[in-house]
């Protein structure tokens, strides 16, 4: 894991720079199994910074998000870098930002962290349930060592951290200006097997369970709010002119809803589960985004998130690519 | 009176090909099933796939797509754009229960009216088969 004095140490030494605006990462919240994200704009604070496997927000969400206010007149925009610590999942965030030129690479300073996995708050507080103490963790190639406010829990990884941590295949950042940390080894694979698990059931089954999560959503919009690929200035599913999808919650709006944002989603979706972690009434979002990205795969042999060079999915084509439904 | 199912079909023809190979169906006076409704567009890349869920909940029980041979896009590469874009769509519905017969996408040019009578009935009976599309219909149409 990361020395958290060297991660303070150079967070410190790239605020000081004169061509970085700020920095975002994490630090310690005041409860909870989540670490709170920390914007960062002075040397100083530099020292509130941590990571362990607390730290499940993707900073990379963060960078687009910044309010652009018109310059006035006589003034220079500001084009200082903003700075942001990554994981190995949210690096792949940036690479897809970067292939959709959300920014350009010069734009960001990129701190990269290898990491071994993350806890997944729904299943830390099924195994020790809710606490209002704050949460300290640790994690090794078995165990995670869970520290709440003292009293320490040891339990196999397998059986908290995260979905996509146990089948992460990109522990370390792809991008990054500085790596905090050795490199670890890959220890999981992708086989898609929830994904074939899903297609055993009937198209009745299907839609029964849908029906059934679908119905639950508040629309809320947390899901877009937090996705680092959903940065458009204004959204399809908000914006009233057309009115795409209403604002009432019933089932047809809702599913309207999320086959967008799915939709949206095919080839661009790095997987960082942060739309189902969020998610107050528990749907499971990312099985829609896990089918996709499985399809992407195996029709256009297409990862999102790996290659900054790459064309985005959808904006290109390939005039061999499979048709077997058209007539 | 007994009453047989009658799909609805909401169909994106592109403009260049496909609508005019509907025109030539029609004025060579072919028979096709008048259960399709048809919407002229410019081009089949021009189709977001939210007018098929649109569609989908707005009452249509299937979705036709039609546009020019690959090749032969008026505007060069649409229809490849399209071909990805509703082949990836077709996955996601079947994914939430959706029977993928319900999307369907056909290249026809502006000298297939005959083929374009077939599409339609292949479509039609496809439909007829799945049956209403009752899963995200629009329940309150005036809310």
């Amino acid at each position: 894991m990361v020395d958290e004095k060297k991660l303070q140490d150079k967070a410190r030494e790239t605020l000081s720079r004169d061509d970085v605006r700020r920095l975002i990462g994490w630090k310690r919240s005041t409860y909870g199994y989540e670490a709170a994200p920390a914007v960062l704009t002075d040397a100083s604070e530099a020292d509130q910074l941590i990571f362990d496997p607390t730290c499940v927000q993707n900073p990379a969400s963060f960078i687009s998000l910044e309010e652009k206010k018109p310059v006035p007149r006589g003034q220079e925009p500001d084009t200082r870098k903003i700075a942001v610590m990554v994981k190995g999942c949210d690096s792949r965030a940036i690479v897809q930002q970067l292939v959709e030129k959300a920014y350009n690479r010069d734009d960001v300073v990129v701190l990269g962290i290898p990491c071994i996995g993350v806890i997944d708050r729904r299943k830390a507080e099924k195994l020790f349930g809710e606490t209002g103490k704050q949460v300290k963790a640790k994690v090794d190639k078995e165990k995670v060592a869970v520290d709440i406010g003292g009293d320490v829990k040891t339990v196999d990884r397998k059986d908290i951290l995260m979905d996509k941590c146990l089948r992460c295949r990109y522990p370390n950042p792809l991008v990054s200006d500085f790596l905090l940390g050795d490199e670890v080894e890959k220890w999981a694979d992708d086989d898609f097997a929830d994904v074939d698990e899903f297609e055993k059931m009937t198209p009745e089954e299907k839609w029964k369970h849908w029906d059934e999560q679908l119905s639950k959503c508040i629309r809320c919009y947390s899901c877009k709010s937090v996705c680092p690929m959903c940065y458009c200035v204004e959204c399809v599913v908000t914006q009233q002119k057309p009115q795409w999808t209403r604002r009432s919650t019933d089932i047809s709006e809702n599913a309207a809803y999320h086959l967008q944002r799915a939709w949206h989603l095919a080839g661009r979706c790095i997987e960082c589960m942060e739309c189902q972690r969020v998610c107050p009434v528990d749907i499971p979002i990312m099985e829609l985004n896990r089918k996709m990205t499985r399809e992407v795969k195996e029709m256009f042999d297409y990862e999102p998130g790996v290659d900054a060079e790459a064309e985005p999915l959808l904006a290109s084509y390939n005039p061999q690519d499979p048709e077997d439904y058209i007539m | 009176m007994s009453e047989e199912f009658e799909p609805n079909i909401v169909a994106f023809l592109c403009n260049w090909c496909s609508y005019a190979g509907a025109d030539l169906a029609g004025t060579s006076r072919t028979h096709y099933l008048p259960n399709v409704k048809i919407i002229r567009v410019m081009c089949s890349g021009r189709v977001n796939p939210l007018f098929l869920v649109n569609a989908l909940q707005q009452g249509a029980d299937g979705v036709l797509i039609s546009g020019c041979h690959p090749g032969d896009c008026h505007y060069l590469e649409g229809n490849f754009f399209a071909r990805r874009r509703f082949m990836l769509m077709r996955k996601l519905l079947e994914h939430v229960g959706v029977d993928p017969a319900r999307v369907n996408m056909s290249w026809v040019s502006a000298s297939e009216g005959a083929k374009f009578k077939d599409v339609v009935d292949e479509v039609v009976t496809k439909v007829k088969e799945v049956g209403p599309m009752d899963q995200f219909r629009r329940r309150q149409i005036n809310w």
